[in-house]
């Protein structure tokens, strides 16, 4: 049998979903972080018949009548797939809003079994709801539920009343008078009558010790959090300490211990090979799969702290009010508030963050969002940071942070650039925001996300970088007669012969050889690739040290080995983290953008950043150096003036529609 | 693309028409006194229909309890919304 999980958003179905069928999708506080729908089955101990119930979690509506795109695939699913029971999940602390959705619920002829959520938090603030009266009123059962908690949840009876009910016919309640649906002013008295209806039944079941409209704690703390002046520093010191507890406290001390296993591993495998082994056997697992995969596993430690202090971050209901903070400065590039929470994300990954676009209304501030998104350093370009910083800088601070902050500048550059291109400089648009309630956010759910994140990692570790590496290895061990290339020829190999063209277009960038073109390419499979190609295109088997995370081989030694300047090497650093994402982060962008002409022009815009940026760093940087450009200027200069003054004529073309909209408004 | 166009005008001609009557918008309001909402004043269809989904339509109550960053936060039924200027305009009190 299938059952259907619906509700507000934010009522707590992804919670429930996950207590129910025992898995793991990512939930957050606030509204809007379930955009598709997602199917498991019942758990066998809820489940007490040998039938099997596939539970659907619905993204979050209020209404039957979409207002966004997640809204739609709801009353799509609920009207097209016949579920057989419907639990609607009402969140106890508001039931005057959820119940206008329940009563057009109960309109369907599928039983409905309530489910009243977060009846913790109503206890809490001591309201007491009447079940009985409420259930008899609509017409449905009606079960208390605490879907965050272990024990005492009311699963079990909601789950048993569910198998009782299939089958049943659904009596509406809200006796609906004929009325010609697609007349609007019509259905607008429908629902009105409607929210007439809810009112009188909550005037009726619902005892309220305090009329929410009086003032809390929650927004004395709002006033505080989400204060002109202070939200801001609050936000920069919250981030700070996101960053440097996973980079530079935690994350290291364990990422040390990993280091040494690996080491240990290396000596092993390196012993039981013995004297005689075939080189080419012994380049391909030392510095080919052990190497390279070891320095990619070697930062797993930093990203899972991160990942764990993000899902506190997402489940306190902090996110909310960040998006307010946020919106009168992003108002001003052309962007919503709700854009800042797939940057925070895409500070873990691109993926996620990109998806989170959803939320955001506004189709051009929506794309712009998914399009910018990718900028922010993610979890996988963190490695890459850490390798350089440590490389060429002794390990400078400011290396990762100057990183952060000049995503923050692309991006807002971007978002300006953007705006114009479109003709909307002049657009009008609207925010709204329901605030949830702070709760404590819950470590069990951060656990689980930090560990379903290193299984991917690790998996992708063992998969496609495993993969990739050996690949690398191979191609560079070999020229295309497949003979093993002699020393001192290695660029006759099939590796350099395929990256020497792309070398070529990255000379006036400072690093327009083909091992480091060769590691950039790999890095469009998965940004930690960057490492894990660089280990192996130098042979360089160990990169971080066991303390700090400066290289165990000696810093210098790596740096003269790869021949870079410190200028370059910053270059280079910028140029993989600007431009495009992984193949996975451009496929969720191809599917949020759902537009052709956005997804190439995003993605064009990102390899045209990353290029430009790279150019002014390398020379600039160069020039103040060396006092003289670096290699490759003109024809570099030459690129970069016409990738600029193409934008700038798409900005100009922009502008004139924006002058027209306002002719054709006035 | 028309539909954002249309979407966000600039200039709303209902706004001007009715200046003179005795309705403020959200934005002029005072914390913590409860409104009765008289009017949704927008020629956006989907927006009109948004807020009456979240409760927010003739007739019904809205209190403004703070202002956060140039946002006000409002509370309609029993659930608190963080809104911006522009939007707060467009519910006449």
């Amino acid at each position: 049998m299938k059952l259907a999980l619906t509700g507000n958003p934010n009522s707590g179905k992804t919670t429930l979903f996950n207590a129910i069928t025992g898995n793991i999708e990512k939930v957050g506080n606030w509204a809007g972080v379930t955009i598709n729908k997602k199917e498991g089955n019942v758990k066998g101990d809820l489940n007490k018949t040998s039938e099997n119930i596939v539970a659907v979690d619905l993204p979050g509506a209020y209404s039957m009548s979409p207002f966004t795109s997640e809204e739609n695939i709801t009353s799509d699913f609920v009207r097209n797939e016949n579920p057989d029971v419907i639990i609607n999940i009402v969140d106890a602390t508001n039931i005057s809003r959820s119940l206008f959705f329940t009563t057009q619920l109960l309109e369907l002829d599928i039983p409905v079994v309530i489910a009243l959520n977060k009846s913790d938090l109503n206890q809490k603030k001591e309201n007491t709801i009447d079940i009985k009266k409420l259930s008899n009123k609509l017409g449905c059962p009606v079960i208390e539920t605490i879907s965050t908690s272990n024990n005492n949840n009311g699963l079990q009876s909601l789950i048993e009343k569910v198998i009782e009910v299939k089958g049943k016919k659904q009596t509406t309640p809200f006796s609906l008078k004929k009325v010609n649906m697609s007349d609007s002013k019509s259905v607008e008295k429908l629902d009105i009558d409607r929210f007439e209806f809810v009112k009188k039944i909550v005037a009726t079941v619902e005892n309220r010790k305090i009329h929410s409209n009086k003032q809390t704690k929650q927004d004395t703390v709002d006033r505080i959090l989400a204060n002109k002046l202070l939200g801001i520093p609050i936000f920069a010191i919250v981030m700070w300490l996101v960053f440097s507890i996973s980079q530079t406290y935690v994350g290291p001390v364990i990422a040390d211990i990993l280091v040494n296993w690996i080491d240990g591993f290396y000596g092993v495998v390196e012993g039981l090979l013995g004297e005689n082994v075939s080189p080419i056997l012994s380049a391909l697992l030392l510095d080919g799969i052990i190497g390279g995969v070891g320095a990619v596993v070697g930062f797993l430690p930093l990203i899972m702290v991160l990942f764990f202090l993000l899902a506190l971050l997402e489940d306190c209901g902090y996110m909310g009010r960040v998006a307010v903070i946020m919106d009168r400065f992003f108002k001003r590039v052309g962007l919503s508030g709700k854009s800042i929470i797939p940057m925070v994300i895409g500070t873990g990954c691109a993926i996620p963050g990109v998806m989170a676009t959803r939320t955001i209304k506004n189709e051009r501030q929506r794309r712009t969002t998914a399009m910018l998104t990718p900028f922010m350093p993610c979890g996988a370009k963190l490695p890459v940071i850490a390798l350089f910083a440590g490389v060429f800088f002794n390990g400078a601070g400011w290396v990762g942070t100057s990183m952060y902050f000049l995503a923050i500048g692309i991006i807002i550059v971007g978002s300006l650039i953007i705006v114009r291109i479109t003709g909307q400089k002049n657009a009008r648009s609207f925010f709204i925001m329901e605030l949830p309630e702070y709760r404590f956010p819950s470590i069990k759910r951060a656990i689980i996300s930090m560990f379903s994140r290193a299984k991917a990692f690790i998996i992708k570790a063992g998969t496609i970088i495993l993969l990739c590496n050996v690949t690398v290895q191979i191609m560079q061990t070999f020229n295309w007669k497949f003979h093993v290339i002699a020393e001192g020829a290695e660029n006759t190999s099939i590796l350099a012969t395929i990256a020497s063209p792309f070398a070529f277009v990255l000379i006036p960038l400072g690093f327009g050889v083909w091992q480091l073109a060769s590691a950039a390419l790999t890095g469009f499979i998965a940004k930690e690739n960057v490492i894990g190609t660089l280990a192996v295109v130098y042979s360089i088997t160990n990169f971080i040290d066991t303390e700090e995370l400066t290289l165990i081989s000696g810093s210098t030694d790596v740096a003269n080995t790869m021949g870079l300047t410190s200028v370059a090497a910053l270059s280079y650093l910028v140029f993989n983290l600007f431009t495009p994402p992984c193949f996975a982060a451009i496929g969720a962008m191809n599917s949020e953008l759902e537009n052709k002409k956005w997804f190439w022009g995003g993605i064009g815009f990102q390899m045209a950043m990353g290029y430009v940026l790279a150019f002014f760093t390398y020379q600039i940087g160069t020039l103040i150096t060396t006092r003289a450009f670096g290699v490759g200027f003109i024809p570099g200069a030459i690129l970069v003036s016409v990738i600029i003054g193409y934008i700038f004529y798409l900005m100009h073309k922009g502008e004139e529609k924006a002058q027209n909209t306002i002719a054709y408004n006035a | 693309m028309e539909n954002i166009i249309s979407r966000n005008k600039m200039i709303d001609p209902l706004k001007i028409k009715f200046k003179s009557d005795n309705k403020i918008n959200l934005s002029e309001g005072q914390i913590n006194r409860e409104y009765i909402v008289k009017e949704i004043r927008t020629n956006d269809y989907e927006l009109k229909k948004f807020l009456f989904s979240l409760g927010c339509y003739e007739g019904e109550q809205v209190t403004i309890i703070s202002v956060l960053s140039d946002n006000y936060v409002i509370i309609i039924k029993d659930a608190r919304y963080s809104i911006d200027k522009n939007l707060a305009e467009v519910i006449m009190v």
